[in-house]
């Protein structure tokens, strides 16, 4: 262990670079892992928060809020079936908004429940539940208690939209990477009117649901889908978790990882099988003057060790201002568990990469000592 | 140089490990920079294709074709600072497709488009009532000429008459039919975001002639009523496309700068073990210029080979990934791109191990410096 510091302590410019490159790499892996998650909180981190244990979409709809349209027809069949506590009517839509007067305009998703426990938020963060008309809970990363956000009627020649009040707001509350507002449904019925007022009818988007006592959510999810394939119940995480794209996301991220995850291991590797190439005169004198070939292993394997520790400990200070950052309208997060299934896993993989450079270490005869074959 | 090849030649074992940590990582900017294209291509394409130099959206709309609305008069001001024939309407609606021989909840997702003036590919006169042009991409889904698609709930019906390439919006297939066939099925699916006769979501328009700063006339003309885009300024308008395309970008910046320190570590320690091999040669009369060219040399032919390897990896993937389960598109400038940069990577890299091969005294070849 004394040669293997002393080693590192004499030659710091060379493995300055290696530990630096796989803190660049750890940094970059637990960037993009916070950047998945924070993706996907901000797709559907509203499905997550929102209060309805079950919610119906139309097959249409393809398991989006803003696709799905419940036909009356299908509402009634819904409603009519067993096992039903509750239902409430929940519509979702994107539109134009202006918060507080500016001249700027920007996006916001508004949920609109007819019963605010089928739709509404689960908890609030800050503030309070909207109570009133025209109040509304906000996504805490868009919005602030008290600000006053009006729609704006989009090619709609001299119409005023509705404002709401925000008088809460609930963390990891994003729709579609969007700004959310939860609001009643008259008031999203009122916004959705004001900004096409050729509309004939709003309809819901998805229709909430609380089971009765003893029937459970997938029962109740079996009787629904039951009724009619234009049906398609799911919980509150299937339908967070099914969201389109949210799939897609989590796929191209796994590539990404995988090669990342493979680099790492190969450029340290790499690193200490040229190391042991270059010292392989030193350590065949170290074997002939009775030093055990076990000792010069583990003096790798501890290089190793400093290695990666010292990589990701650079790559996680790196990390950590990054995680308390927003991108655009994602909020990115630390997560502890990331780091800590990162570190064991690159650490025992980097650990596995050495393995060729200590079957090198194993393989030196220290005879060559004496013919001069341990320098080549 | 020829020295520096030969080794390479003789011995590759020394270079393959490097070679392999070089093409994992020109894999990784391929795969980066194909999935950023191909979530551009699935969400943007519709408005590639427009054969158009400005899309006109209703002023506040942020680009959504959804919440943008243009009515008769507002058509009427575009009208006149282009001339009525060389503006069209365009309108989308997301919908669920039905196709026989499909279980009921088996649907394909679609976009459906009405338009008046031609996007590249599509015919001059849109199609009659009830019939549309699907984007390729339908193909895979068993789509054909003459296949009857039934749309949304309504099951509005629409029939296939030919195909239009690289149309995709929203990451969905893209149908083109006229703007009455848009109404019809809007009001039928969606009857809470119908439309008048008159009203579409966009204008398309062309300019008859060299029109310099057309979306600035435009909106000018009808009192900022509009938000006018060009093309591409309507393709980094769509929301999301410009935040992803930042996000990528510095992923792919970050994955450089490694190789980079990749490939310095890898020739920094090369060099460290040739020293006293390059005081021999420079006791021969050898240049430091020329020492280093080899190393030089030596890297690029390292970062090309497993360039190549890279991306016949990323093409092979491409081959294999199935339609629809990741956004990922291999076009040729991406490649080159990703290629060029791993090269530059490779020479900048190298670039720090010329202050050791200028250090390298000839005196050490006759053990001066032991």
């Amino acid at each position: 262990m004394y040669l293997a510091l002393r080693e590192m302590r004499r030659a710091p410019s060379r493995f300055g670079l290696l530990i630096g490159a796989v803190g660049l790499l750890v940094f970059l892996i637990l960037a993009q892992q916070a950047l998945q998650d924070g993706l996907i909180t901000s797709f559907v981190g509203a499905i997550r928060q929102q209060s309805a244990p079950v919610l119906v979409f139309s097959t249409d709809g393809q398991r989006t809020l803003q696709g799905s349209v419940i036909a009356p027809p299908l509402e009634e069949g819904i409603r009519a079936v067993d096992g039903i506590d509750a239902a409430g009517r929940i519509g979702q839509g994107t539109f134009t908004v202006r918060v507080d007067g500016d001249d700027a305009t920007s996006d916001a998703a508004i949920i609109g429940a007819e019963d605010p426990s089928l739709g509404g938020v689960r908890r609030v963060d800050e503030g309070r539940q909207a109570e009133a008309a025209g109040e509304a809970v906000g996504s805490a990363a868009d919005f602030s208690i008290g600000e006053q956000v009006q729609i704006v009627p989009v090619g709609v020649a001299g119409a005023e939209g509705p404002v709401l009040v925000v008088v809460g707001v609930v963390d990891d509350a994003q729709l579609q990477v969007t700004p959310t507002l939860f609001t009643s449904w008259a008031d999203y019925e009122a916004a959705a009117r004001a900004v096409n007022p050729e509309a004939e009818v709003v309809l819901p988007n998805v229709i909430g649901l609380r089971p009765a006592e003893g029937t459970t959510a997938a029962q109740l999810i079996v009787a629904v889908n039951a009724t009619s394939e234009d049906a398609d119940a799911l919980t509150r995480e299937q339908a967070a978790t099914d969201t389109p794209g949210v799939g897609q996301v989590r796929q191209s991220f796994q590539v990404i990882f995988l090669l990342y995850g493979l680099v790492i291991p190969l450029v340290t590797g790499l690193f200490f099988l040229i190391v042991t190439f270059q010292k392989s005169a030193s350590l065949t004198l170290l074997r002939a003057v009775g030093v055990d070939s076990r000792a010069l292993v583990r003096s790798l394997l501890f290089q190793v060790c400093v290695v990666v520790v010292g990589g990701l400990v650079i790559g996680t200070a790196l990390y950590w201002p990054l995680s308390q950052q927003t991108l655009g309208a994602i909020t990115l997060r630390f997560d502890p568990a990331a780091v800590g299934v990162w570190s064991a896993l690159l650490l025992v993989l980097g650990l596995l990469s050495a393995l060729v450079a200590a079957r090198r270490v194993l393989q030196i005869d220290p005879i060559e000592a004496t013919t001069g074959g341990g320098g080549r | 140089m020829k020295l520096a090849l030969r080794e390479l030649r003789r011995r590759p074992n020394r270079f393959a490990v490097a070679t392999l940590i070089l093409t994992l990582i020109a894999l990784l900017l391929t795969f980066l920079g194909g999935l950023l294209d191909g979530l551009e291509r699935g969400s943007t394409g519709a408005l590639r294709v427009q054969d158009a130099d400005a899309i006109v959206f209703a002023e506040g709309a942020e680009g959504s074709l959804v919440r943008s609305r243009i009515d008769e008069d507002v058509r009427g001001q575009v009208a006149g600072v282009v001339g009525a024939e060389h503006v069209g309407g365009l309108g989308s609606v997301q919908l669920g497709a039905r196709l026989d021989g499909r279980g009921p909840r088996d649907l394909v997702p679609t976009v459906l488009f009405g338009y008046e003036l031609a996007a590249t590919g599509l015919p001059a006169e849109p199609p009659a009532a009830g019939e549309v042009v699907a984007d390729e991409s339908l193909r895979s889904e068993g789509v054909e000429e003459g296949t009857v698609l039934r749309l949304g709930p309504a099951r509005s019906e629409v029939r296939v008459i030919g195909f239009v390439a690289d149309s995709q919006y929203a990451g969905q297939a893209s149908l083109w039919g006229s703007l009455d066939t848009w109404r019809e099925v809007l009001a039928a699916n969606r009857p809470g975001a119908r439309v008048g006769e008159g009203t579409v979501q966009a204008l398309v328009v062309r300019a008859p002639a060299d029109a310099p700063d057309l979306p600035r006339a435009i909106d000018e003309a009808t009192g900022g009523a509009t938000d006018s885009y060009t093309i591409d300024g309507a393709i980094a308008a769509v929301p999301g496309v410009a935040q992803q395309r930042s996000v990528f970008n510095q992923i792919i910046g970050v994955t450089i700068v490694i190789a980079i320190v990749v490939v310095a570590l890898f020739f920094a320690l090369l060099t460290v073990e040739r020293t006293g091999l390059y005081g021999v040669l420079k006791a021969l009369g050898a240049s430091s210029a020329t020492i280093f060219a080899g190393v030089l040399l030596q890297a690029a032919v390292v970062t090309a080979i497993a360039s190549a390897i890279g991306i016949t990896a990323a093409l092979a993937l491409d081959a294999l990934i199935p339609a629809g389960s990741i956004p990922f598109t291999v076009t040729p400038p991406r490649l080159v791109t990703s290629v060029v940069s791993l090269l530059v990577a490779a020479v900048i890299g190298c670039a720090f191990s010329l202050r050791r091969v200028l250090r390298v005294d000839p005196a050490t070849a006759i053990g001066g410096a032991q």
